[in-house]
């Protein structure tokens, strides 16, 4: 999302059928596609609902005609509508198991890796949604819950049990060296 | 009351994202057991989310927004059924008035005179006329009708 001119030309009225519209997508795509593929993978558990999520996201975003330009919170919008299909997911039907997919190729602390599977196996689908936009997407609280539909308060507290829970299965860094 | 987690956590993270540490963050960090549990937990996350987007290959935006175009003129016609599906119960209301108006002044014998006036082929053309009416409603309905009772 490093060209905003081209991200205002996409979030105006019929965008998506004009070339500028389409440009403008292609580069917020790009910009956001990885991000909220990662965060559905790991709420979620599951490499094949996280592909299903994300082009449901963008066509839900492209459908919702939302006036917003400012890119903090086209980001946070698209992973309020990723939040609500991961939830909708949950209530439908029981695939909140949670599964790392096979690696390939070397791991450079294959013990982290290990621990962070077993914390996330662990915790509610819930806990794993605001752990990861608090520490990988670096979501401040009040982003958090616009992504989420809570109340910032409940964040805090939210926030605060999950990494108490995540701290108590992770080891300790000085455990393991 | 009671404070959860440390005032600082939330700049712990800020300065793992942004790599702008300042020296009395870091020396607070490793202190503090709330930040450095934190730190520890988010460096772990980045690490997953690394490995996950590495792995991970975006599909075409060409076949999202196929799919989003698809999707809108399915909301449109959608809607216009909708619209038609309202104007066909309409009409098919009007109809049913009509009838019961037409039939209640047969059975009061307010039309006797009328009918009467009325040549055997007027007649018989009124009929026509009604019948197919008759049957056009029913043509328009049958699809709203099939369409409920599939749901």
């Amino acid at each position: 999302m490093e060209d905003a001119g081209m991200m205002a030309a996409w979030v105006t009225p019929g965008r998506e059928q004009t070339a500028a519209g389409e440009e403008g997508f292609r580069h917020l795509y790009e910009a956001t596609s990885r991000p909220l593929w990662g965060y559905l993978q790991h709420a979620s558990g599951r490499p094949d609902v996280a592909d299903d999520l994300l082009q449901e996201t963008y066509c839900r975003f492209l459908l919702s005609r939302t006036p917003e330009t400012d890119e903090a919170r086209v980001r946070s919008y698209l992973f309020r509508i990723a939040t609500n299909l991961l939830h909708d997911r949950y209530r439908s039907r029981d695939d909140s198991a949670y599964e790392e997919p096979a690696e390939c190729g070397a791991e450079p602390d294959e013990e982290t890796r290990l621990d962070v599977q077993a914390a996330m196996r662990q915790l509610k689908p819930r806990e794993r949604e605001l752990l990861w936009l608090a520490y990988v997407e670096g979501m401040s609280h009040a982003e958090i819950a616009a992504a989420t539909g809570l109340n910032t308060m409940s964040i805090r507290i939210l926030l605060y049990r999950a990494r108490q829970k995540a701290g108590g299965i992770l080891r300790p860094q000085g455990a393991k060296r | 009351m009671k404070q959860l987690g440390c005032e600082h956590e939330v700049d712990v993270i800020q300065a793992l994202h942004s790599g702008q540490w300042t020296d009395h963050l870091r020396l607070h960090a490793a202190a503090c057991q709330d930040c450095s549990q934190a730190l520890h937990l988010a460096e772990a996350l980045q690490a997953g989310a690394q490995r996950a987007e590495a792995r991970f290959t975006p599909p075409d935006p060409h076949w999202i927004l196929q799919r989003a175009r698809r999707r809108a003129r399915e909301i449109a016609v959608a809607r216009m059924g909708r619209v038609l599906a309202a104007l066909r119960a309409l009409a098919a209301a009007y109809v049913i008035v009509a009838a019961a108006w037409l039939l209640r002044g047969y059975a009061a014998g307010q039309y006797q005179e009328v009918a009467s006036a009325i040549q055997p082929a007027t007649a018989m053309f009124a009929l026509l006329g009604a019948a197919v009416a008759g049957v056009f409603v029913v043509a328009g309905l049958w699809p709203i009708l099939g369409q409920r009772a599939r749901r």
